[in-house]
């Protein structure tokens, strides 16, 4: 479904907020549910999802694990020699905890297959500050280039002949802790450029600039925030009714 | 037996519908003096990634030593043939020139005292002793150029790919390395120099390989 990229930030920010305001397990699900169908109505491509969801499940158990062995309530499931290693308000807190990053994962992938131009012009004409999101757009540029610049550090280390694995780990700590800071230095660097780039452009000399991309709200995003009010509103309904 | 030898390799970048290396074949010694021209875009620092193992050729074979690339590390790589990037920035990971001219050194085992020496007299020999102290982002551009071949120089490795060397080098830096690099030729190392400096190539190349869209269509001396 083709929708305006507003209408999508509108329903990934509602259902993020559902998800931080409600806590019960059954909630979240349905909330997991709902973005994940998302994802699919908007044809998202879901690449990294399934390594994400992994990760999320390693993290599920070990939080089961600490809320059961460190927070004394609910009913012991499993322990030993008087250990609680499984508690019931330990599953439920884990399950709470994952399924609410679930849902902010698979809500946030709805905005993940969008244009980076069209984000940042969707945010201005959301009315948010234009500094405020050149500052986002710069973060989102800045994400890959701290990769590179590590994996550049790493490359020029191994064209040295230097094999990392085959070296003592005290010494590995070295040579990382000694790549650090030439690496943030780097990058400081070329912030400190960008930002005079930015000024020599005339960055902020005018109170406006203008936008190449039109945004357009469609009969069928109108229609998406609609339905998105009437779900919201039933949903909030049903939650103080049966909760 | 051969260092090098490429076998109708052809390599086309992600995302790109043109092959940037097609059907390369080369062979190359223990100890020549390489010269790899062409106009900018025709491949030539692409198939010097290939021949380090930092790109993977997707045709043909790039065997380095009778071996395929792909079956040695990097650093296994690393450790026989020095390559120096047309971009500087991206080889520095120290705050001091003289640790990065140290760097490798010390971790082939060489002492302390050795390293300094070995260190001081590069940096000596090419009037860079002064800036020691200095981090090498905050060098000019033909500094950092001189400070990337140093490092690797300094390595001894049986062979060299320099990409574009005396980018930004003047007059008399360009004379010194150009008298330094005949005097590691001499030692029996290799070297493949990619350049656009015409003068330079002429002085220094004994063989001269052109590159036009990713092939190669001149071979000699």
């Amino acid at each position: 479904m083709a929708l305006d990229i507003r209408t999508k930030i509108i329903i990934t920010g509602t259902i993020t907020a559902m998800a931080l305001v409600y806590r019960e397990p059954p909630v979240l699900a349905l909330l997991c549910l709902i973005s994940i169908l998302l994802l699919f109505l908007f044809r998202t491509p879901v690449i990294l999802y399934r390594r994400t969801l992994i990760y999320l499940f390693f993290m599920y158990i070990a939080l089961i694990a600490l809320q059961s062995v460190f927070v004394r309530s609910g009913t012991v499931l499993f322990g030993v020699g008087g250990i609680a290693l499984l508690t019931t308000d330990g599953l439920m807190y884990g399950m709470s905890v994952t399924l609410r990053f679930v849902v902010f994962i698979t809500a946030g992938m709805i905005l993940i297959g969008c244009k980076r131009t069209e984000l940042i012009t969707a945010l201005v004409k959301l009315r948010m500050p234009y500094e405020i999101v050149m500052m986002i757009q710069i973060g989102m540029r800045f994400v890959p280039l701290l990769t590179a610049e590590l994996q550049d550090t790493l490359r020029a280390i191994q064209l040295r002949g230097v094999d990392l694995r085959k070296v003592y780990k005290k010494k590995v700590i070295k040579v990382y802790l000694g790549i650090f800071l030439p690496t943030v230095y780097m990058i400081w660097r070329k912030a400190e450029k960008m930002a005079l780039l930015l000024e020599l452009r005339g960055f902020r000399k005018y109170p406006d600039r203008t936008y190449y991309r039109k945004l357009t709200m469609g009969r069928q995003d109108y229609a998406a925030l609609a339905g998105l009010a009437l779900f919201s509103g039933a949903f909030i309904y049903a939650a103080a009714v049966f909760l | 037996m051969l260092f090098y030898e490429l076998s109708d390799v052809g390599f086309t970048y992600p995302g790109r519908k043109e092959q940037a290396i097609r059907n390369v074949s080369l062979q190359i010694g223990q100890g020549e003096k390489i010269a790899l021209t062409g106009l900018n875009g025709s491949g030539k620092s692409t198939l010097a990634k290939l021949m380090m193992g930092i790109l993977r050729a997707q045709q043909g074979a790039v065997n380095l030593e009778g071996k395929p690339v792909g079956s040695y590390t990097l650093p296994q790589i690393g450790s026989r043939v020095g390559y120096i990037s047309q971009n500087p920035n991206i080889m520095f990971f120290n705050t001091s020139v003289l640790e990065e001219i140290s760097f490798g050194l010390r971790w082939r085992g060489k002492s302390r005292a050795e390293t300094g020496e070995i260190a001081k007299r590069y940096l000596r020999n090419f009037g860079l002793w002064e800036e020691r102290e200095r981090m090498p982002f905050n060098l000019s551009e033909g500094q950092k150029q001189l400070v990337a071949i140093l490092s690797m120089l300094v390595l001894e490795p049986a062979y060299l790919i320099l990409d574009e060397p005396t980018k930004s080098l003047d007059t008399l830096r360009k004379k010194q390395l150009l008298k330094t690099l005949e005097e590691v030729a001499q030692r029996g190392k290799g070297i493949i120099m990619i350049s656009h400096d015409r003068e330079f190539v002429q002085r220094f190349a004994g063989r001269k390989i052109r590159m036009k869209n990713g092939e190669v269509v001149a071979d000699g001396t």
